[in-house]
């Protein structure tokens, strides 16, 4: 008899579990961004056997792609949606970070009053590093600083380099030291020497092809102010070790009035008169195109890239020279743009943030879900080579192309083919080297200048790529736009950045 | 009802001169020339190879001739016929209903004897003018109707036209006369009746041609698709290639914050060539349809049919 | 088909006919009435958010309550609109408007009239064919086939300026030819499509006129005069009055695409859709670019009833209503 009561009440001991886990997963929608994905049913369903096994939770992601990703985060945000669960961003996408943290867009993850990285996402913060949380912090709509987004671990510090073609410099005698020892105002007579040379045919050749508005970033040392997404205010790095202030010190300016701003300016303008500079990159729409065909063709000699370790096995081996890649700084210098490159917010409307927290968990530290989903299924989507390499099937892969940068915790993933056994270790190492800058997690913010800002950013658009770029004559178009400036307001908008850069400091 | 013999009349009763038309020939043709010329380079740009593009960029002449891009294009294999399917059904479907809509709604604007003619004229009239702005529209076609990842976001939001169905008023304005109605009435005729059987086909050529403009708008619409359509298997084609040239439009603008890693995208981008090889496939059929609307917009018979 | 009542009463016959026949027109107008009412009307309250410091909407304060949240900032998103440099863009916004709407007008018009005249039917049919090729093409695609002329390097007048004289004019970076570059971008696209509604309406004229005009002893042109252009009217007035309204408005891509966004155009080249496009990127704030909309609209329709008012004064039969 007592047996028979105790298997009877095992067994109603069992069917009470049974509800629980029956208990169907959760799904957790996620607006990703930059993709190339037609056909992700192999990989889901692989994925969400493990997510629901281990988490209790299957992922829905809808694969954004460059050109519907902004339109559709913003339509999600404006409108409260709850549509999506998690939502890609970062500096420079129309939900940009810190300006929409600060409207509410995005969950505060370490909330003290209920606090999800604590309790669901402890494991990120032995992987991922600390200074990646510093630069996640950035003020909340009640004014309170916190992190509203997992960070995602990529290279994280920013290396401005000059893209040289090794091969064509070298042809004419030169070496990589002449090109750095010269510097920028110093390369009018290799131009000269190449140019001459590679004419010889009678076909146009332009040795200085480049991105039009980095140009003066590179050449005067100011990184991007987090926050000024129209390229209107300089902080001048110190390029011989960018941890300690510069020459100015923490202050910050109107780009376009400084005298190294016109010393810049004129260099360029004689460069562009020489004939050194393709017309092209000048313009608004052809730009790109006609800097990204000339390093693809290897028709130049001097470019620009905001480059990351290890690109030039890469971009050598596409083109079919020797490609090296100078650093304006001494090293690379870590600012919020870089580490707020990628990230992943949980949605303030989403019904299930502890089961998406739980999912970032997850994929920014098990190598088996961030491999699964960036790179595919193995055997379908590629193999593993004899150093554990990855070799992708091209027509798989061509289904199936996550950009990889914008989806998680980069260094968890096996190396690709070329990248060598030890890649991940050495790039950590390469970073580790990299330097923050002293108003490293400073974010201007524009609200109170809001007016001023869209009036000066049309004064600007006019202007600014002609001057990059040499197009324009400095003697006329610099006074025009600068007193341009003046009577738009463009003062208060210096006065109030750095009136929140001493704030910042101040703390 | 006369009728115009189609060779041309021996002798030229009451038509312009030859001279005069020989220069109305000249004009029309060479504008006519000018509307095709940008094409005709579409389609040669189509069949350049991606080197020639490269180094010496657009030219009537490339350097070398190319069928890549179309094979580029049929390699999107099942995606390219599946959204020609969709670009025909959105815009068939959408071009019956809406055309029909906007005679109903038309006809009754024209009839002087209608009490609330002014007011439904106001009302649509409005609309033109003044719009809530794309959130407000937004919310209401997605969360309020349910028009998201269906085909029914892709043809609703276009359905009525207050411009289209001005048109179609003129059009009723100026060929019906109203004895004809008052004449309709008398014999007993219902109004379904009387626009049906006696108005409709005396209007063909404004139906054609809002019909016509109609077709147009719901083939070459691709923004719908962009706010409302995240399921690939809805797209239509204007919106692949659409999707195409935003890609390296938004890649172009922020390359230098997305870094390195972006420029591996860009490469990866569907090429120049492909993109006009796109368009190629995109005009061809409504290029073809155009013929079939002329029929009925064009002067060729004389419709004058209100004796008396 | 039943008859409703006989003649010889005829009173309550139009009083019951009118009402049936109100009821029955009535039906006709529902299904584009719900439509209008459901996707037109109802988000119009959204106008609102042009006076409003909009506040996102979250789980606990969702659309549309947010709205309510949201604090009331008067006309201060619209201060952007009305800086010193917007100057500029207003007037090349009413000033390429009002040329192009007066040169389509006359060049649409003259070509509907030829075309209708040509006796040779195929032809006219294969020229309306043609000009409708443009309407297809995006303003992308039409920048590249210009670009293929100008462009600084490769472009084929460049170098048959260069070959010519050694200089060659610095297309993308010299306003001063953009205003007519634009203009025939603008008529080559618009043309086919206005010169359809025109040529449709000829259609509808009826032939005899012509001859009993012609048997009177009047000359063609005189013919155009008395009988076309008088049937035109209706249409000729409709669509000035609806371009009239849209003087506020601009073709963002024909601004944007064309010149290849190129910067030392913009005081030829900005417009008010591409003027709100660069400062709302710029600052993403949906109150200015609603704000910016609702301008746009209100001009509009202050212009429209303006010039409806001007035309009901002179022919009340051709108004809009």
């Amino acid at each position: 008899m007592k047996k028979f009561l105790a298997l009877i009440l095992a067994a109603v001991m069992l069917l009470s579990l049974v509800p629980a886990m029956a208990d169907s997963p959760v799904e957790i929608t996620m607006l990703l961004e930059g993709n190339n994905v037609t056909d992700d049913a192999a990989v889901l369903e692989k994925l969400n056997a493990y997510l629901t096994e281990k988490i209790g939770v299957t992922l829905k992601p809808t694969w954004g792609t460059w050109g519907n990703f902004d339109q559709l985060a913003q339509d999600a945000v404006n409108t409260g949606s709850d549509e999506y669960d998690i939502l890609f961003t970062c500096s420079w996408t129309a939900n940009e970070y810190a300006s929409y943290a600060k409207k509410g867009a995005y969950v505060r993850l370490d909330d003290p009053a209920d606090n999800l990285l604590a309790d669901y996402g402890a494991e990120l913060k032995t992987v991922l590093p600390e200074l990646l949380f510093e630069g996640a912090m950035t003020e909340g709509p009640d004014g309170e600083k916190g992190i509203y987004a997992v960070p995602g671990f990529k290279d994280f510090a920013t290396m401005n380099t000059w893209d040289i073609n090794v091969t064509l410099l070298e042809k004419y005698g030169y070496t990589l030291d002449d090109v750095k020892n010269a510097g920028f105002y110093g390369w009018g007579d290799i131009f000269a020497k190449v140019k001459a040379g590679e004419e010889a045919d009678g076909k146009v050749f332009y040795p200085f092809i480049f991105e039009g508005a980095v140009a003066e970033r590179f050449v005067d040392g100011t990184p991007i102010v987090t926050g000024d997404a129209n390229s209107l205010l300089s902080y001048y790095m110190n390029t011989e070790d960018v941890s300690v202030p510069g020459a100015y010190g923490n202050v910050i300016f109107n780009k376009y009035a400084t005298p190294e701003f016109e010393k810049f300016a004129r260099q360029m303008r004689e460069y562009y008169l020489a004939g050194y500079i393709d017309p092209a990159i000048a313009i608004g729409e052809t730009a790109t195109d006609a800097w990204r065909n000339a390093q693809n063709t290897a028709n130049y000699l001097i470019s620009s890239e905001v480059s990351l370790y290890g690109y030039e096995y890469t971009t050598s081996e596409a083109r079919g020279i020797q490609v090296a890649y100078l650093m304006t700084t001494d090293a690379p210098y870590i600012d919020n743009t870089s580490v707020q490159g990628a990230m992943m917010a949980i949605s303030a409307n989403s019904a299930h943030p502890v089961e998406a927290m739980k999912f970032l968990n997850l994929l920014n530290t098990d190598p088996y879900v961030m491999t699964l989903l960036n790179y595919g299924v193995e055997g379908i989507h590629y193999t593993l080579n004899a150093e554990g390499e990855v070799e992708f099937n091209a027509d798989a892969r061509a289904t199936y192309s996550p950009w990889t940068n914008g989806l998680g915790n980069v260094t968890l993933l096996p190396p690709q083919k070329g990248q060598g056994a030890d890649f991940q270790k050495r790039f950590a190492e390469f970073y580790a080297g990299s330097k923050k800058l002293p108003i490293y997690g400073f974010t201007f913010d524009s609200k109170p200048v809001e007016t001023e800002i869209a009036a000066v950013t049309n004064i600007k658009e006019a202007y600014a790529l002609s001057l990059f770029t040499g197009a324009v004559d400095v003697d006329t178009a610099l006074p025009e736009l600068l007193s341009k400036l003046e009577n738009a307001g463009m003062q208060k908008i210096v006065d109030e950045a750095n009136r929140q850069l001493k704030a910042f400091l101040g703390e | 009802m006369t009728v115009i013999p189609k060779k041309s009349i021996p002798f030229r009763l009451n038509m312009v001169s030859r001279r005069t038309e020989a220069l109305f020939h000249l004009i029309l043709g060479l504008f006519a020339l000018a509307c095709i010329i940008p094409f005709i380079f579409v389609i040669i740009i189509s069949f350049s190879s991606e080197d020639s593009i490269r180094q010496i960029g657009y030219s009537f002449v490339p350097n070398a001739w190319s069928l890549a891009a179309y094979n580029q294009v049929f390699n999107l294999g099942d995606a390219l016929w599946r959204s020609y399917f969709n670009s025909f059904l959105i815009t068939i479907v959408g071009t019956l209903a809406s055309v029909t809509m906007c005679v109903l709604y038309a006809y009754p604007l024209y009839r002087k004897d209608y009490k609330y003619r002014g007011f439904f004229s106001f009302l649509s009239f409005f609309t033109m003018i003044f719009g809530g702005g794309l959130i407000p529209t937004y919310i209401v076609c997605k969360n309020l109707l349910g028009m998201s990842n269906n085909y029914a976001a892709l043809i609703v939001p276009m359905l009525v036209s207050p411009f289209n169905i001005i048109i179609m008023r003129t059009f009723f304005q100026t060929s019906v006369p109203f004895d004809l109605i008052e004449a309709a009435t008398i014999d007993g005729s219902g109004e379904y009746t009387t626009l049906t059987r006696i108005i409709l086909p005396i209007v063909k050529p404004g139906i054609a041609t809002v019909a016509l403009l109609t077709a147009l708008a719901y083939w070459n619409e691709w923004f719908l698709c962009l706010l409302y359509v995240t399921k690939r298997e809805l797209y239509p084609l204007q919106y692949l290639l659409m999707e195409m040239q935003r890609n390296a439009e938004f890649l172009a603008r922020n390359s230098s914050m997305i870094g390195a890693s972006g420029a591996s995208a860009i490469q990866a981008l569907p090429s120049q060539t492909m993109r006009m090889a796109v368009v190629v496939f995109i005009v061809l059929p409504i290029a073809c349809a155009y013929p079939f609307f002329q029929r009925y917009v064009v002067a060729g018979l004389t419709i004058g049919s209100v004796k008396g | 088909m039943t008859v409703k009542g006989n003649v010889s009463r005829p009173g309550i016959q139009l009083r019951s006919r009118s009402g049936s026949k109100t009821f029955w027109l009535t039906t006709m107008m529902l299904p584009a009435t719900v439509w209008l009412l459901l996707i037109r009307y109802l988000p119009m309250f959204g106008i609102v958010m042009s006076f409003l410091d909009y506040k996102l909407p979250t789980r606990k304060v969702p659309f549309p309550m947010n709205l309510l949240q949201s604090p009331w900032v008067g006309l201060k998103n619209f201060q952007f609109l009305f800086t010193g440099e917007s100057l500029t863009m207003i007037r090349n916004t009413i000033g390429y408007n009002a040329l192009w709407i007066v040169l389509g007008l006359l060049i649409s018009v003259t070509f509907a009239i030829m075309m209708s005249e040509l006796s040779r039917k195929f032809l006219a049919k294969t020229y309306q064919t043609m000009m409708f090729f443009p309407y297809f093409l995006s303003w992308v695609v039409v920048s590249y086939f210009l670009f293929a002329f100008l462009d600084p390097t490769n472009g084929m007048i460049v170098r048959a300026q260069k070959a010519a004289s050694a200089t060659a004019v610095d297309w993308y970076n010299t306003p001063g030819y953009w205003p007519y570059i634009l203009t025939i971008c603008s008529i080559w696209k618009n043309t086919g499509y206005s010169t359809v509604l025109y040529l449709s309406a000829i259609t509808g004229i009826d032939r005899s006129q012509y001859e009993a005009a012609a048997v009177d002893g009047a000359t063609k042109w005189q013919q155009t005069l008395h009988v076309t252009l008088p049937h035109l009217k209706p249409m000729i007035i409709i669509l000035l009055i609806m371009n009239v309204g849209k003087i506020f408005n601009a073709d963002f891509g024909l601004f944007w695409s064309v010149p290849m966004n190129s910067a030392p155009l913009y005081p030829v080249t900005q417009v008010v859709d591409t003027y709100v496009y660069r400062a709302y990127t710029s600052t993403g704030n949906v109150g200015m670019s609603t704000a910016a909309g609702f301008l746009q609209n209100l001009v509009g329709f202050i212009c429209i009833m303006a010039a409806n008012g001007i035309v009901r004064k002179l022919d009340a039969d051709s108004s809009l209503f």
